[in-house]
């Protein structure tokens, strides 16, 4: 079975049987999954930042990195598979997006990317059907595109599904 | 059953570990005085043929892409930078320990040189982006030797781990810390802190080890630098580079804001550099070490 990797700001689909699309250690990383019932399609982005504007060079050499830049340039890879550009149809599923333990506002980077997310999909008309974040520990997601079921680990926690 | 380690036991821990060598030692004490130069570190490195050839792999290594292979130890150093000479020094001396499987905290292979060197930059970052006075090369040293202890107290935490992460989730423990003390009587910077002693490390050096959870209590002293470590571990944590069960199970002290100036802005800006700087950086490691 094959297995697409993302590392942090990466972004890809698939829609081959059989496959896998991973990502490791979310700690305040966010990944957005979407599944496209219509083309059969998985496509995951793994944002780290809310906002691009603080390094414009860094949005455009890896759009993936934040949540502005990340879900258009994953709806544009989306495309190539015959997903629609602007993410009509598709489900949307959250994971990630964690705090340390007694965090104040500024160390709430977990938190802000998640909202940063949301806001963003409700531009597009779209709002997660399930999401699992927050917290203080950290996430490896892996997504299956024969049953677009969302497989979640961490260190020291028996494993779970979205 | 976990029992609890006696300080006897625990200096038993400690002798079976290799002590630093007398280059690394040298690097770490000429690099913690504010009046040092550069020179002066060359001439330690070049006493130890190995460490030599070590920083000489390391910077020709293709994950720094020079066009010209660098010959000379006084080039290597300079473009090197000598906190990276410290940490191959330290690297390669203590590798033993940051190469343990921490099975306690049911870590990956290779998870605690990661985090350590995540923490690293990440605390360099912090000082550097913050416009502290600290020497950021005393940031990344620090950084990477805080978490040491934990190489010392896994064994003896072994299978406690999904316990732990239930019992502060039911708050019958306050964090990873306390339960590491409640389960075997000591807590890894107090466990880093005894290794500290016996190596001879530096002041402020230890203090960072010492007191990485809890820098209010560091000595005046060393307590800017004690939080910019503490900042930078739980930076190399968010990142998703912790230890194992017990990444993210520890208390931010947010009264780390008298000490060091961390805008949000600051805070995403050190996250990019660190991630960057990490992959280049654990590249060349690997590189040269194989």
């Amino acid at each position: 079975m094959g297995q697409i990797i993302l590392g942090v700001g990466d972004y890809g689909a698939s829609n081959l049987p059989g496959e896998d699309v991973k990502t490791f250690a979310l700690g305040s990383c966010v990944s957005v999954v979407f599944l496209d019932p219509k083309t059969r399609t998985i496509g995951m982005v793994h944002v780290a930042l809310p906002e691009s504007s603080i390094n414009k060079a860094k949005s455009v050499e890896k759009p993936g990195y934040f949540a502005d830049t990340g879900i258009p340039a994953l709806f544009a890879e989306m495309a190539k598979f015959g997903c629609n550009p602007k993410g009509k149809g598709m489900v949307v599923k959250l994971c990630g997006g964690a705090n340390v333990m007694d965090t104040n506002d500024t160390f709430q980077i977990g938190k802000r990317n998640a909202l940063s997310i949301k806001k963003i999909l409700w531009k597009y008309g779209m709002g997660a059907v399930a999401e699992d974040l927050g917290g203080n520990f950290s996430r490896t997601v892996s997504v299956s595109v024969d049953t677009g079921e969302i497989t979640l680990s961490s260190p020291g926690r028996p494993n779970w599904k979205l | 059953m976990t029992e609890k380690i006696s300080p006897e036991e625990i200096q038993k821990v400690i002798s079976s570990v290799p002590l630093l060598s007398a280059s690394a030692n040298q690097l770490l004490q000429t690099t913690t005085d504010p009046d040092h130069d550069l020179m002066q570190i060359v001439n330690v490195v070049k006493t130890d043929a190995t460490l030599t050839a070590r920083v000489l792999k390391v910077v020709n290594s293709a994950a720094f892409g020079l066009i010209n292979e660098i010959t000379s130890l006084d080039r290597a150093i300079s473009y090197l930078g000598e906190r990276l000479v410290v940490g191959i020094a330290i690297g390669d001396c203590a590798a033993q320990l940051f190469d343990k499987e921490l099975k306690g905290y049911e870590g990956e292979h290779g998870a605690l040189w990661r985090h350590d060197l995540r923490t690293a930059i990440a605390s360099r970052e912090v000082v550097t982006q913050s416009n502290s006075t600290i020497n950021p090369d005393l940031a990344f040293t620090a950084g990477l030797l805080h978490d040491i202890g934990k190489a010392l107290i896994s064994d003896y935490l072994q299978g406690t781990a999904k316990d732990v992460l239930q019992k502060i989730e039911n708050d019958e423990f306050s964090d990873y810390l306390s339960a590491e003390e409640e389960l075997i009587g000591f807590d890894h910077p107090r466990a880093g802190y005894e290794l500290a002693l016996v190596w001879k490390l530096p002041e402020p050096i230890a203090n960072a080890i010492r007191f990485h959870h809890t820098p209010a209590e560091a000595s005046e002293e060393f307590r800017e630098l004690v939080y910019a470590v503490h900042l930078g571990d739980n930076i190399a944590m968010m990142g998703g580079c912790g230890t194992g069960a017990d990444s993210m199970q520890y208390k931010l002290d947010t009264d780390y804001t008298q000490y060091i100036d961390l805008h949000p802005n600051a805070l995403a800006n050190v996250m990019l550099v660190v991630n960057e700087d990490f992959e280049k950086l654990e590249r060349s490691f690997s590189e040269a070490g194989e």
